[in-house]
């Protein structure tokens, strides 16, 4: 299988001097469901928004379907974005919009730019975006203003908005961290839809056990900026969970000696 | 590659350690430069003390001027010696350094540094710093009383010489009620212009002013810098005197007055403009980024649609300000109602002045409600 991802000796430094990443390696392979686990502030978020350059990496190299991001500027830089899609933990629509204008908003990176600026957009992509609103069950919201929805349906509206993208990669950070937990599954299953039915890769970073047994296919883990596992999802125990999280986590459902 | 790894490690905590120093070196500069401040903020309390004091100890002296009669406050300002009191200000807030242990922190060192632990939190009755501070305020007092010449007893007993007036403007005279209407109008509408064409060219240049936009390249930040700069000196401009300059520029008549709100105008709102786009919620933004928008494409979805209800609430307020402002701007020649204010006020047709004050008063009560009914439904 191709390599979807590719990470090389990535590290980041913020300007006030908190290090971020320290030399993460990491390659992605084409189709897969790969989750990022790790305390906060552990550098999951950053390495993820160096995927598609919302960061700018200290050091290392970062390619994407073979080619290097980092060494990529200017339109060819939007245009991989564009090939990219990010689902966020605050779902970051914009709260004025109406909801189809969201999903219509995941087509910027093709659309004539005079069009787009006057919120004008094509026949066939309205069509397209109407189509993927439907397919995250919310084919009558089109009208309503983002705010007005609840958060799980607003997650949804994103995922339509980064399926509007049609992207080969989906990086989503936290994607459902700020949801009721009864509403967890539902967008996890639409996230998980867009690595079975679409072929897409997704990236994502999770907290929750049971989410990374149900719907990761490899999992990794950052401890201080630095990879600290790799493996399957299953043979995640009690052992690599404290080797991760720390000696004082507690692994929810395990039973403490 | 053990030993590959190893070196690799021991250069890492090198350059670490190098930052390390670096910080502190930088951290030890900072904690110098603020010790200079300290002393210079205390240098310049102490020199005003001893200034005031000379102030208070020459006026109530009771010494005379060159006219043979009590020095004014204007004769004793000259008087003053000002290099004493610079030597006197520097030499104590030497002392107040260098005694700190014995005499507690100076005022300078608590405001720039803070005050160290050890001194607790005892009552400003406790500590030098708080007698200083209390006499400072007390000085301050007495001699603005004295450069102000405050008046009390004339302000108390003389209000009969303002009668006239005041009886004027309470009865209204019906003559200039017509003219007056007219130029209402007129006045009305130059606001409305003035804030018609600050809109556009505030709008383009607020983000431009706005920090967070403009961190990326070179020629950004300098533009920030300049129009930041500009912004800053046309408005420290009074529009008075952007009125003065247009009307020597388009002669005298309503146009200068709408170019002085304009320019005014435009200074203002960029400023109030920049500051809703420093607070925006950058969510969105990397959101439209990371669909590979360009930067106009962001700007558009990013930013406009989080900023135009401020915008527009700020914009009709502006307007508000400007029909005030526009009663002044005709003081001088720029139109509205202002103009056929001044020469009325000259004569002391104080009748007439009430008429026009009154109208003044409703137009501004009424944008006044207006606008608030208006903001409150936007935002």
């Amino acid at each position: 299988m191709t390599e979807a991802v590719r990470v090389e000796g990535l590290s980041k430094v913020f300007p006030n001097g908190v290090r971020a990443l320290s030399g993460v390696d990491l390659s992605v392979r084409q189709g897969e469901f790969l989750v990022i686990i790790g305390l906060s502030g552990s550098g999951k978020s950053t390495l993820l928004r160096c995927l598609n350059r919302l960061i700018d990496p200290s050091e290392g190299r970062v390619w994407i379907f073979g080619d290097e991001i980092t060494a990529t500027e200017g339109s060819d830089l939007r245009a991989m974005r564009s090939a990219m899609a990010m689902i966020f933990q605050q779902f970051n629509l914009v709260k004025r919009h109406t909801v189809i204008t969201n999903v219509l908003s995941g087509s910027l990176g093709r659309s004539p730019l005079l069009n787009s600026l006057l919120l004008r957009f094509s026949d066939e992509e309205r069509a397209q975006a109407q189509a993927y609103l439907e397919r995250v069950g919310l084919g009558d919201r089109g009208g309503s203003r983002a705010d007005a929805l609840s958060g799980g349906q607003q997650q949804r509206v994103a995922i339509a908005r980064a399926l509007m993208q049609k992207p080969r990669l989906v990086l989503a950070d936290e994607p459902v961290a700020s949801l009721d937990p009864a509403l967890r599954h539902s967008v996890m299953r639409h996230i998980e839809a867009l690595n079975r039915e679409e072929g897409m890769t997704v990236v994502c970073t999770l907290h929750d056990i049971d989410l990374i047994e149900r719907y990761a296919t490899r999992v990794v883990a950052l401890r201080d900026g630095q990879l600290v596992y790799e493996g399957e999802p299953t043979s995640f125990d009690a052992v690599t969970f404290r080797q991760i999280y720390g000696e004082d986590a507690v692994m929810a459902g395990s039973t403490v000696d | 590659m053990q030993s590959w790894q190893a070196q690799q490690s021991t250069e890492a905590t090198i350059v670490e350690i190098s930052a390390e120093l670096q910080r502190q070196q930088r951290s030890l500069w900072r904690h110098r430069l603020r010790q200079v401040q300290a002393y210079c903020i205390d240098l310049l309390l102490l020199t005003l003390m001893l200034l005031m004091v000379e102030f208070l100890f020459v006026a109530f002296s009771g010494r005379r001027g060159p006219t043979g009669l009590l020095v004014t406050p204007e004769e004793i300002l000259d008087l003053l010696h000002y290099g004493w009191a610079v030597s006197g200000g520097a030499f104590l807030a030497l002392l107040w350094h260098l005694g700190s242990n014995a005499l507690g922190t100076s005022p300078g060192r608590a405001l720039v540094l803070g005050v160290p632990e050890r001194e607790g939190h005892p009552p400003w009755t406790h500590t030098l710093r708080g007698w200083f501070i209390a006499l400072m305020v007390q000085l301050t007092v007495f001699t603005g009383w004295l450069i102000t010449e405050v008046q009390l007893v004339t302000f108390l007993t003389q209000f009969s010489k303002a009668s006239d007036i005041v009886r004027g403007l309470l009865h209204p005279s019906s003559s200039v009620l017509h003219q007056g209407l007219v130029l209402l109008v007129q006045t009305i509408f130059l606001a409305f212009m003035a804030t018609a064409f600050a809109i556009p060219v505030a709008f383009c240049l607020s983000f431009l002013a706005a920090r967070n936009l403009t961190r990326d390249t070179f020629l950004l930040r300098t533009a920030y810098t300049v129009v930041r700069a500009g912004m800053n000196f046309t408005r420290a401009v009074e529009p008075l005197v952007w009125a003065l300059i247009f009307i020597s520029w388009v002669g005298i008549g309503p146009f200068a007055g709408v170019l002085a709100l304009w320019v005014h105008s435009i200074a203002a709102l960029v400023k109030l403009y920049s500051e809703q786009i420093e607070n925006i919620d950058h969510g969105p933004v990397d959101a439209i980024t990371a669909t590979g928008a360009s930067h106009l494409q962001v700007l558009r979805y990013g930013v406009v649609p989080q900023v135009i209800p401020p915008f527009l609430s700020f914009t009709i307020y502006r307007w508000d300000i400007n029909v005030r402002m526009s009663t002044i701007i005709g003081f001088v020649g720029g139109g509205g109602i202002g103009y056929i204010l001044k020469p009325r006020v000259d004569l002391g047709q104080w009748g007439e002045v009430g008429t026009l004050v009154l109208l003044i008063a409703a137009t501004v009560w009424c944008m006044d409600i207006l606008s608030a009914k208006i903001r409150e439904r936007i935002v």
